[in-house]
């Protein structure tokens, strides 16, 4: 069992390089050839400058979508009126791609950072809001009432009863939220961008530099896989009151 | 009072939409007025060559999607059921769950070349991992009661598997369906973008570099139709199928 679980991978990789030896087509780098690629790359300070764009886009997006959809969420979750209002226009508009806004925002905001940080923002909003409000929905109605009996104010019912039930709820939405946050962030990138990762792989694309598109692919997938270890990380510190989930 | 809220948004939205179109503030390439939008929505479902744009995108949606499901559904229920393969396969799902699958799509261009089969796979891709993941979560928590009566009353393997694991493990399919489905239009949508020469997708860049606002904004609302109506055709068949328990997850 325990050979099974990285022994996969260790074998995919394994035939992936031996592969090479009968000829790969020259699109398809080896895992070795991407390794030492990625190195030189890391040595360079383009790649950084990339990255850096990259984040400077994604995460403030992440940040907005994350925060308003959480605060919007458990306002629609507690207060009905607001929970009419809102939520029907929330779910209607849920199954549609929001990356067909990027165009639209591109001629409101402009085609810099602004526009990019904003459509991030929107597709973050929606799983995070959704969670939210699922997570204040469940919360369980006897929790709620002991706390009243207990002369609990309705702000400490919030604080103390809804928010935490519905926190592993909200985590699980932000996870989504960043996986998607680095999707549009690509998407974007590969549209309409002057710089960072999904630039880069649009140049090298261009230019039939096969290496440059392993190195941006590898940093992608090493940024998606080390956000998501840390969203996870901090779930486990902030919610360590909580049974840990299967 | 209650039943006029959800309308006011909505309305609220339009109606500030118009006056920011009316109000002569911006130039009608920022707000086009909804009669424009209109218009050209009209004019795009009256002719049949926009429509055959529609249809390929759906077709690529729909091809990457139908692959993943079959595939997804399979891998899901073996991960399940079979300590082994969930071992051998679980660290591969997990560890590349994060990983935006879309940086992918520059090589599969020179792996499928630029037409449709470059799109499909990675559409394919993107909607096997919330189909695998849910699949898997279902299958692997199959009621063992449920299991060990139908052994006790001598069903087979095969019976089993049909009867008891499928329909216990198939609210979880299409909450995983649901999922994958708008990721398919939002992978389609997205590489039509990026590269194409055909699709709504390409339609919208299309008329973005014509600067016609109006135009785009149509084919957006199309899309957005598109995406909403494939989300509604899952639920509907999910409660045609699963009619023994009521959807009570998202959306009223």
């Amino acid at each position: 069992m325990v050979i099974a679980r990285a022994g996969l991978l260790i074998a995919l990789l394994l035939l992936w390089q031996l592969a090479a030896l009968r000829g790969l087509p020259e699109y398809v780098l080896t895992p070795l050839q991407i390794i030492q690629s990625l190195g030189e790359a890391l040595g360079s300070a383009e790649l950084y400058e990339h990255i850096r764009a990259s984040l400077t886009r994604s995460l403030p997006g992440f940040a907005i979508g994350t925060i308003l959809g959480a605060i919007l969420g458990l306002a629609a979750g507690v207060a009905r009126w607001f929970d009419r209002l809102l939520t029907p226009a929330v779910f209607l508009t849920y199954p549609v791609p929001k990356i067909v806004m990027l165009p639209i925002f591109m001629i409101w905001f402009g085609i810099g950072d602004l526009s990019k940080i904003l459509i991030i923002a929107l597709a973050c909003f929606y799983p995070v809001f959704i969670n939210a409000y699922y997570g204040v929905r469940q919360t369980r109605t006897i929790l709620v009432w002991s706390a009243l009996n207990m002369g609990a104010t309705q702000g400490q019912v919030f604080r103390r009863v809804v928010v935490p039930s519905a926190s592993p709820m909200i985590f699980a939405g932000m996870r989504v939220a960043l996986a998607l946050s680095f999707i549009v962030m690509f998407a974007a990138e590969m549209i309409n961008a002057r710089s960072g990762l999904g630039h880069l792989i649009r140049v090298a694309e261009n230019s039939l530099r096969f290496d440059l598109m392993y190195v941006s692919l590898a940093t992608i997938a090493i940024l998606g896989y080390a956000g998501d270890r840390l969203v996870r990380y901090g779930q486990s510190r902030l919610l360590a009151w909580r049974e840990p989930a299967a | 009072m209650n039943r006029v809220l959800p309308f006011l948004f909505v309305g609220a939205v339009l109606v500030a939409w118009e006056a920011a179109a009316r109000s002569g503030l911006w130039s009608p390439l920022l707000f086009p007025s909804l009669g424009r939008i209109g218009g050209e929505l009209a004019s795009f479902l009256s002719k049949p060559e926009s429509l055959g744009e529609a249809w390929v995108s759906l077709a690529r949606a729909l091809g990457g999607f139908a692959l993943a499901a079959a595939v997804g559904v399979l891998l899901g229920i073996v991960m399940g059921r079979s300590r082994f393969v969930a071992a051998l396969l679980d660290p591969l799902f997990s560890g590349t769950y994060a990983v935006p699958k879309l940086a992918l799509f520059p090589i599969f261009i020179f792996v499928f070349g630029i037409g449709s089969l470059s799109k499909v796979a990675l559409v394919f891709l993107e909607c096997l991992y919330p189909i695998v993941i849910m699949t898997y979560a279902g299958a692997r928590d199959v009621h063992e009661k449920l299991l060990w009566s139908a052994r006790n009353m001598g069903a087979s393997r095969a019976a089993i598997l049909r009867r008891v694991v499928i329909p216990a493990t198939a609210p979880f399919i299409f909450a995983g369906f649901r999922v994958a489905v708008p990721v398919a239009m939002i992978v389609v949508v997205i590489t039509e973008m990026v590269s194409s020469a055909d699709g709504l997708g390409y339609q919208v860049i299309y008329a973005l570099s014509s600067l016609k606002t109006d135009r785009m904004l149509a084919i957006v609302v199309v899309i957005a139709v598109l995406g909403y109506a494939l989300d509604k055709a899952v639920v509907l068949l999910r409660d045609r199928l699963i009619y023994w328990e009521k959807l009570d997850t998202y959306y009223v």
